[in-house]
């Protein structure tokens, strides 16, 4: 049958056996030897080493990966300012409108503009990292590690300025305050070769 | 011999009885609802409704620039999200014809190959669950897990990876990554042959699945069907092969066919597909050129990073991307990638601004969906299930 | 003192005491921890953790407590009639469940009579055939339920829960015949005691396992359908009519229907271990003590009736975790494959069964007639 057309590599096909034999046809011999593989499970994970890949959560944490998006911070220059100039890159870049950016203009002519307000609707987020991608200042990031937000009502989940300074905003239910991944800068900033420390 | 009843009409003026699967039923994962009417326990008539989780990708896709479409494909087929992302980005690369550098290429190929495996595993996970082999399913799923932290390693999300960008990646495989990659493949490998131990012998589990839900080969041409579906019918259309995009007509691997397109065909094609696909993702980690990870196309690519903060250039080059979105000349492009159910279409049509003018997706499940009820009828309401779990609808990308 | 001792030589007394150990003490006890074993056991099997997580302060307990929290939550819960279903039977369905599955344990001895004084709550002269007749009132249990819930996934469920039980109970039936035929006898007591004699010189006992094996096979997977475990749990069939006859159930009601299964389980397993694996016997245990080639270890009577309780125990916690395990191997049948697997395999398997054994039976009869 020639529906492809003009192929252009080799095309393989492999039937796949569905032939079963007399063994098959009755119910015992595979069954018993289902029961061998269970009961092997069922021995080795009462008994023996545990092969499971559940977690016992809050008390237990997963290694996340340092690439992994989590709840934003906005990262502050050496003097402790926030490095962010409200250029609006972020908000605007945001599939899910979920960032909310006012600035103002500050006296000190080294930052002269910043953001009055910028408030970042975790709820409504969707954790895609392009805010990160399009900070031209690389004033935002997403490397808290934070994996986890829950909160008892909706007001808490509008990140603040001064709340997203703070990278280590502790969980209010799991008591769990994570630690940052250890992201390098080139980690942090996909776009980036790596040449940011000249 | 098939188990397909023979339809006769009612005695005794008796009705067929109207019985209501869905939408919120264990069976129709997904959301969808079939109105079913039941002879006794066969299907007399059945008819699927969708639209339950529509969310109107297409019309929003309309509204945003090219960039910010890229989060939303994560949510078509939410079990190879990955797949979609490149699907995609390789759209729009064609409307603007430019081409991701080869190591790109190939680290794309190497993600769609475990978004295809997580795809097969959680589809014949579900099938074997829905026959009451739950432990199968919880296997299938455990070895998942390794490869969506494989997946998360790379893209910094298990699910809502948002990885390719247009002209390249969103960032390179890490330092460690193929190793590791190579480690959970075997842990797959493994577990693959526990799985089939424990079912593809078993009559119960053969009985079940053999014979049920058959669509000829000619019938399932007409319902324009792709796939390991149309696979499992005999006709050996595989994307890859028969339009081959990226480097994957480099890659040597073997497209699995059935005989009867039963769902124990469907079940074995998709079996034998996760294995070729490891196959590939091995070769393609042989073959992985170093290099770029992206293209140097300013049109579509943001610059570098220290260039933005250097250089005025650079940071108006930004600005103009991230503001009106990579602009890319008037026309139209469609291209389609081997999903993990059959062919999954992009077509986009530009009018030379950031915004698409039309975007449009060929979901492969929806014609599927559409010949539920020509797959089910004169099988028993239990054969809904196992039909239902092969044909793998998945409802984000269904109804889009 | 002599008043109380009066009472207790007292039959009826002695029954009911019985009866409240056995009942309370064994069968609803280990049903109970059996709905937190078959999810920590099962979780085993599929490489997960299984429940932990109910706790008091601190303690967990590797989720002991969610026994507690289980029964907690459905007392508590509301207990919805649905709208248009018949109340009453409604409300009482889920007994006749529960009674099908307890009433088994009548006839189960726990070890050898001492003196007058037995370890069964009546040993009756029609013996397993009670066991037949209860079992079948099992199904009404399904039947009223899935009829009285006024729901058509309900009413799927009870049909095929009917047809199936009708079905099984016929070669339930015939699985035993063949026992009945090598005992000569219906009484438990006889079919346990005959279990405690050997072939070879006091070498192999002549378990039932090993005078009846096919018999065995056939009854347990009996067992299994009539208790509607998976494989054949076609009228629950959670993943086509969700739970088939108890889908409209919730709260205690629910519960009863849950605990019913599971002491169900229990009294498979109780059963199987009396009629194919020697019952409370140790192999070579006699009365007085071990027996093995004309080697003798002396044992006291308590110490005796002791070991032949956790004997019995422990060999029917064994087929218990059996059916367990074997229900997380393997899937489900369909329901047609079921009523086909009944009436065209096994039926005809156990007729043959009966056939075999009376041929074997009659020849060695002629054989030691000379």
């Amino acid at each position: 049958m020639d529906i492809g057309g003009a192929l252009k590599a080799e095309l393989k096909v492999k039937v796949v056996d569905r032939t079963r034999g007399f063994t098959e046809a009755l119910y015992l011999p595979a069954i018993l030897a289902g029961l061998r593989i269970t009961v092997r499970h069922f021995i080795r994970n009462m008994f023996g080493k545990r092969d499971v890949v559940t977690i016992s959560y809050p008390e237990e944490q997963r290694r996340i990966s340092p690439r992994y998006r989590g709840r934003h911070r906005l990262t502050v220059r050496e003097d402790g300012f926030i490095k962010c100039v409200a250029c609006y890159m972020c908000e605007e870049i945001c599939p899910a409108n979920c960032i909310h950016i006012e600035s103002g203009e500050m006296e000190d002519k080294s930052v002269e503009k910043y953001p009055v307000v910028f408030d970042i609707d975790e709820l409504r987020c969707v954790f895609c990292g392009l805010c990160v991608e399009a900070c031209p200042k690389d004033a935002i990031r997403m490397d808290t590690g934070i994996i986890a937000m829950a909160y008892t009502d909706r007001d808490r989940f509008d990140f603040t300025r001064d709340l997203l300074r703070d990278p280590y905003h502790e969980n209010e239910k799991t008591k769990f305050r994570s630690v940052p991944s250890p992201a390098t800068e080139a980690e942090a900033l996909p776009h980036s070769e790596g040449k940011l420390a000249e | 011999m098939t188990t397909k009843r023979r339809l006769k009409p009612l005695d005794f003026g008796a009705e067929p009885m109207k019985i209501e699967l869905g939408p919120s039923h264990p069976a129709t994962h997904g959301i969808t609802r079939f109105a079913i009417e039941l002879d006794g326990e066969v299907v007399v008539k059945m008819e699927a409704e969708i639209g339950y989780l529509h969310r109107g990708f297409e019309k929003e896709a309309e509204a945003t620039n090219y960039i910010k479409i890229m989060p939303y494909t994560d949510r078509l087929n939410y079990v190879s999200p990955l797949i979609n992302n490149v699907g995609y980005a390789l759209t729009v690369e064609k409307l603007f014809g430019v081409e991701a550098p080869p190591r790109a290429q190939f680290a794309r190929v190497i993600m769609c190959e475990i978004s295809r495996i997580t795809d097969h595993l959680t589809c014949n996970g579900a099938t074997a669950m829905e026959i009451g082999a739950m432990t199968v399913f919880l296997w299938f799923l455990k070895v998942r897990e390794y490869l969506w932290e494989c997946v998360e390693e790379v893209t910094g999300a298990r699910l809502t990876t948002n990885w390719a960008r247009i002209g390249g990646n969103a960032n390179d495989l890490p330092d460690g990554f193929l190793p590791m990659l190579e480690d959970r493949l075997q842990k797959v490998e493994a577990v693959l042959l526990e799985g089939e131990a424990l079912i593809l012998k078993n009559r119960i589990f053969i009985d079940r699945v053999k014979d049920v839900g058959i669509l000829s080969k000619e019938r399932a041409i007409e319902h324009a069907f792709t796939g390991p579906m149309l696979r499992a019918c005999g006709v050996p259309y595989d994307v890859r092969r028969a339009d081959p995009y990226l480097v994957y007509d480099q890659l040597d691997f073997e497209i699995p066919v059935g005989t009867v397109g039963d769902c124990f065909d469907r079940f074995l094609v998709r079996q034998e597909e996760i294995r070729q696909s490891i196959s590939i993702i091995r070769q393609a980690s042989d073959k992985l050129p170093p290099g770029d990870f992206h293209c140097r196309d300013r049109r579509v690519w943001m610059p570098d990073k220290y260039e933005v903060f250097n250089s005025i250039e650079g940071l108006i080059d930004h600005f103009k991307i991230v503001m009106d979105g990579p602009q890319p000349p008037p026309g139209e492009a469609y291209q389609a990638v081997e999903g993990g159910n059959g062919e999954l279409g992009f077509y986009i049509v530009s009018d030379g601004s950031g915004q698409p003018l039309k975007c449009r997706v060929r979901p492969p499940c929806f014609n599927f969906v559409a010949a539920m009820g020509e797959m089910t009828v004169g099988h028993y309401l239990a054969d809904i299930v196992p039909i239902f779990g092969s044909i793998n609808m998945i409802g984000g990308e269904l109804e889009r | 003192m002599d008043a109380i001792l009066e009472i207790l030589v007292n039959p009826a007394v002695q029954a009911i005491l019985k009866i409240a150990v056995i009942v309370m003490g064994f069968v609803m006890l280990t049903g109970t921890v059996l709905t937190l074993m078959e999810r920590k056991w099962m979780s085993a099997v599929q490489d997960r953790l299984g429940p932990n997580r109910a706790n008091v302060g601190r303690f967990t307990g590797h989720g002991i407590l969610h026994i507690a929290a289980d029964g907690l939550k459905s007392i508590f819960k509301e207990d919805t009639i649905p709208e248009g279903a018949d109340r009453v039977i409604f409300t009482i369905a889920p007994f006749f469940a529960l009674f099908a599955s307890i009433v088994i344990w009548a006839i189960i001895p726990f070890a050898a009579p001492i003196g007058g004084f037995t370890f069964q709550i009546t040993d009756v002269d029609i013996g397993i055939l009670l066991v037949l007749a209860v079992t079948s009132m099992g199904v009404y249990g399904a039947v009223l339920a899935g009829w009285c819930s006024n729901n058509k996934f309900a009413m799927l469920g009870a049909t095929r829960a009917t047809a199936q039980m009708l079905s099984y109970e016929i070669f339930l039936g015939l699985s035993l015949v063949g026992v009945f035929m090598v005992n000569g006898s219906v009484t438990v007591s006889t079919l346990v005691e005959n279990q405690n004699t050997y072939w070879f010189d006091g070498l192999i006992p002549k378990w039932g396992v090993f005078t009846q094996p096919l018999a065995f096979v056939l009854f347990f997977t009996a067992m299994l359908a009539e208790m509607k475990r998976l494989p054949f749990d076609a009228p629950e069939g959670e993943s086509e009519i969700i739970a088939g006859y108890f889908l409209e159930y919730s709260g205690m009601r629910w519960s009863t229907f849950m605990l019913a299964e599971y002491l169900a389980i229990v009294g498979t397993a109780g059963l199987t271990v009396t009629l194919f694996f020697g019952g409370y016997h140790i192999p070579w245990l006699f009365a007085d003590g071990f027996h093995l080639f004309g080697w003798i270890l002396e044992l006291p009577v308590w110490l005796v009736a002791l070991l032949q309780i956790g004997a019995f125990i422990t060999k029917t916690i064994f087929f218990c975790w059996l059916v367990i395990i074997l229900r997380w191997t393997i899937p489900r049948f369909r329901f047609d494959q079921i009523m086909e697997l009944g009436w065209k395999k096994m039926l005809p398997l156990a007729l043959a069964n009966v056939m075999v054994t009376a041929l074997v039976l009659l020849a060695i009869d002629h054989w030691q007639a000379g």
